[in-house]
């Protein structure tokens, strides 16, 4: 077990690598609206899963790609790999906006404590699954190859696949955009503020919904991006994806100390080797389990993560 | 729909004792009798209406009692009690399939694992925040369906077949098809768990867990043991839905994973939320509601699960009270004395 | 004079780099009224919070009744005897004000769950008696009549009041007021004052934060002043009142802005 453990341990680990940043994409869907509004985004998980039925539609529908159909190459192939993520970035980030206005936003003005929201945000979340569960009669959707799944090359004994690559990459350039928006433009640091202190901001003229908003849409045009890597990836979806992809990311998310957007990174990289490993040695079944133990000990033992600083000091 | 609370708790704080008694006796005869009523308006035309009344009503009715008490009483939010279902469930067809012990015997030992697993679960958990509560719980429900689905104990997704019916009691026989025998049954731990929560409330454990509900600093900081009671609030909610699955397992003689999804979760909290969280009226209201008109109204049975997420957003962002709120006994008594 | 219900030891508190209170040594002695007093920020709700164990103090040593409160949980101090009223109120809104007295007042009780529920005839009478006990209280406070009104439907002085009621419920030997004149008038003030003293006169002691001068010094027998987390001074109403540090911390000197 441990010799095959070891053979394999580099191919495991670019795939628990790529697995890791879609968790991080996801997880920054958590950890940014849970910076601004100190709540967990229950629908976050609804919304990844809407992107991975976004880019199908864009790869299958759009581009007419069959289970059959040849690969593309070339120019075409980046432009349909692009279309597919700005595709799936959108639908997610503007879904999730709306899910801010029908779930929290009236809550919100009531005051309505944290139970409410929860249960909207739950209920939110049962409708979207369930219309794509209705959509798709329960069944599984598979999204069809349009991209070869080449090696670029060797790593010890591992391939390194190309869209384990793309994945990397890309999602390394997302979150450094996500940084730099943060930390240099005015809504970036609008959204930093009403982290570390939302009366103060609002006392600054800060327009508190706007800054929500505008938290809900980033953290959906990520959590949509994660959809478009994981189809890529896994090329299969369906309407009960959300949970279980929801659970883990959610859990990246605590491991890194949540509101953090540091600690996502750090948390989504650990959990994707994690459960890789973990699945190596027990069996894809139980990865579930896995998480979930992972999540109760760390929100027993360490509330505010493994990888975060101080919390106040570096929320969103 | 305001004056339908205080109706009727001014009809029923304006009672003697033997009004009382009369009231309640005649509102049990008429819920007894709705299995004969098959014939009638009620009629369910998509699924048999005695079952549709054993199953969803009267198993949704008794649930949302038990999560009630986690829920409406103490404010604590459980996603997954669900789990507490599957635990009774498993633990009868297990026994009743493996040992000589029939269902009554299993009752008592379905529920103690339900109330173990809640001490289990809820020692670590219900120190955290109150969100993070609902995303353990909700993980915890999911994670009992998924090792039954892989532990070859519990039958994977085959699950477990040949689970026996109840032996009979004072003459009366448990068929597998006599619904109504099933239904009176649940009605009797209905009112026993309506029995239950209603003697509490009233009492030193019922402040414990509405102190706790609206400020739980407050509640601690005057000697309230909050996370005593909160371990309590869980405990017995996961009895009462420990004690549903034992049932459950026991009329449906054959259970697997696939009946104990976090949808199962999400049906009974729309109840609890539709009826009015910590109303007991209200929740059992609700739960009557939400368990008949799927069956009742055929478009609604298609999109069950989408028409329960809409109830949760709509209740909860037009009135978070749900259709029979809390009891505000305020109002009642200061008629009471004017009159 | 009496011996010492409370007494805080050197007790030091820091969150992160501030000290919200500095190496504060007082006590309150059995059946007193102490006054505790200081400008906005001199730590005087910090004290409360080390008391009735919101905070672990960093270092020091709070005894209560000859015994160390380190580590001891918070509903379990208020059982050994202290309770509190918060500055900014906090009652459970949605019980009546003789349920709000009654929740505090089981502090001490020992039949739990299952007594409760199979109604022995023990929890009954109990229950029958704390009732009558919730209602002396308030009558002793001068909001008996409000006792089957909801709690958040009160006026805000009764309120206040309730919230005395509510601490008293839980039979403190130390009862622990945060600012019980907040918004008073100057009757209400007075009349609150004359509660406070049969307060004591019952047979407990007060500790006793309050803002309005006139009434610390009316009713306290000793004050001690915080300022920056600091005592600056622990004696009579009259000899603090002409303290020159205090006057210098309430009026502000120079050096205080710097």
């Amino acid at each position: 077990m441990i010799g095959n453990f070891l053979d394999q341990f580099w191919s495991l680990t670019f795939g628990g690598l790529s697995l890791g940043f879609i968790y991080i994409l996801i997880a920054l869907g958590y950890t940014m609206v849970y910076g601004v509004l100190r709540m967990i985004n229950f629908a976050n998980s609804e919304i990844f899963m809407v992107g991975t039925f976004a880019t199908i539609i864009i790869i299958r529908d759009l581009f007419k790609f069959t289970q059959v159909s040849e690969y593309a190459t070339g120019f075409r192939l980046w432009l349909i790999l692009g279309t597919a993520l700005i595709f799936a970035m959108l639908v997610s980030g503007i879904l999730s906006m709306l899910v801010e206005m029908v779930a929290y936003r009236r809550l919100r003005r009531m005051n309505s404590g944290v139970l409410a929201p929860l249960i909207s945000a739950i209920g939110v979340s049962m409708v979207l699954s369930e219309s794509v569960r209705i959509l798709t009669d329960s069944r599984p959707v598979a999204s069809p190859r349009a991209m070869e799944k080449k090696f670029l090359g060797q790593f010890f004994d591992a391939g390194i696949r190309i869209d384990n690559t793309i994945i990397v990459i890309s999602a390394l350039v997302l979150f450094a955009i996500l940084i730099t928006f943060v930390n240099k433009t005015r809504m970036g640091k609008a959204i930093r503020a009403v982290s570390m202190n939302p009366n103060a901001a609002r006392l600054m003229g800060i327009n508190i919904d706007g800054v929500i908003s505008a938290t809900f849409l980033v953290g959906g045009l990520m959590t949509g991006a994660a959809g478009f890597f994981y189809t890529l990836k896994y090329e299969n979806t369906s309407a009960f994806i959300g949970f279980e992809l929801g659970i883990a990311a959610f859990t990246a998310a605590i491991l890194g100390g949540i509101g953090n957007i540091k600690g996502a990174f750090y948390g989504g990289l650990a959990l994707g080797l994690l459960e890789t490993y973990a699945s190596f040695f027990l069996g894809t079944q139980w990865k579930a389990v896995t998480v979930f133990i992972v999540l109760v000990l760390v929100l027993y033992t360490k509330p505010n993560g493994l990888f975060g600083e101080a919390l106040t000091q570096t929320r969103a | 729909m305001f004056n339908l609370r205080d109706k009727g708790a001014e009809i029923w704080e304006n009672q003697g004792r033997i009004g009382r008694i009369v009231i309640a006796v005649g509102a049990i005869a008429i819920v007894a009798a709705l299995p004969f009523m098959g014939g009638t308006f009620l009629n369910t035309p998509v699924a048999d209406y005695e079952s549709v009344l054993v199953y969803p009503i009267a198993m949704f009715v008794l649930m949302a009692i038990g999560l009630n008490i986690v829920i409406g009483k103490s404010g604590l939010l459980d996603l997954g009690y669900v789990a507490f279902f599957a635990i009774g469930a498993y633990t009868m067809g297990l026994l009743g399939t493996k040992t000589d012990l029939n269902t009554w015997e299993i009752l008592p030992i379905g529920i103690a694992m339900a109330m173990f697993s809640g001490i289990i679960l809820g020692v670590p958990a219900l120190k955290l925040r109150g969100d993070y509560l609902a995303i353990i719980t909700l993980g915890f429900g999911e994670i009992v369906r998924i090792v039954a689905l892989n532990l070859g104990a519990l039958g994977r997704s085959e699950g477990i077949q040949g689970i026996p019916t109840p032996p009979g009691i004072f003459g009366i026989e448990y068929a597998f098809d006599s619904h109504r025998i099933y239904y009176w049954t649940l009605l009797i731990l209905i009112l026993l768990a309506i029995w239950m929560v209603r003697r509490l409330s009233a009492r030193r454990a019922g402040r414990a867990w509405e102190s706790i509900r609206q400020d739980e600093d407050a509640a601690e900081l005057l000697g309230v043991p909050t996370f005593k009671y909160k371990v309590w609030a869980f405990v017995l909610g996961a009895s009462v839905g420990g004690a549903a699955g034992v049932l459950y397992a026991s009329k449906t003689l054959f259970i697997a994973p696939d009946n104990f999804t976090l949808q199962i979760s999400i049906l009974i909290l729309a109840c609890v939320v539709f009826g009015g969280m910590g109303n007991i009226w209200g929740v059992i209201l609700g739960a009557v509601i939400l368990g008949y008109l799927p069956d009742r109204i055929r478009f609604l049975s298609e999109a069950r699960l989408l028409v329960f997420g809409l109830v949760l957003v709509i209740m909860m962002n037009l009135r978070p009270d749900g259709i029979l709120p809390r009891k505000k006994r305020e109002k009642a008594i200061v008629k009471k004395d004017a009159s | 004079m009496n011996k010492s219900l409370i007494e805080l030891k050197n007790v030091t508190m820091k969150f992160g780099g501030v000290t919200a209170l500095s190496d504060v040594t007082f006590d309150v002695k059995e059946k007193e009224i102490l006054g505790l007093i200081g400008p906005n920020g001199a730590g005087k709700t910090t004290v409360f919070n080390v008391i009735t164990g919101v905070y672990q103090i960093t270092s020091g040593e709070i005894i209560f009744d000859g015994k160390s409160l380190a580590g001891v949980k918070r509903y379990k101090i208020t059982k050994r005897g202290i309770a509190r009223t918060f500055q900014n109120i906090r009652l459970w809104g949605d019980m009546t004000a003789l349920e709000n007295v009654m929740t505090a007042a089981d502090t001490h009780k020992k039949s739990g769950l299952v007594s409760g529920l199979f109604g022995f005839p023990i929890s009954r009478r109990e229950e029958k008696r704390d009732k009558a006990r919730a209602q002396e209280l308030l009558d002793f406070i001068g909001i008996g009549e409000y006792s089957d009104r909801l709690a958040k439907n009160l006026p805000y002085g009764v309120q206040r009041r309730l919230e005395i009621a509510r601490a008293m419920g839980a039979e403190p030997k130390l009862l622990l007021l945060d600012e019980p004149a907040a918004g008073f008038n100057p009757a209400e003030k007075v009349e609150l004052a004359a509660t406070i003293r049969k307060i004591r006169d019952a047979g407990y002691t007060v500790l006793l934060i309050e803002h309005d001068m006139s009434l610390v010094m009316k009713v306290s027998d000793r004050v001690v002043v915080l300022d920056f987390g600091q005592k600056i001074a622990d004696d009579s109403p009259r000899n603090v009142q002409d303290d020159k540090r205090v006057i210098e911390a309430y009026l502000g000197v120079p050096e205080d802005a710097s």
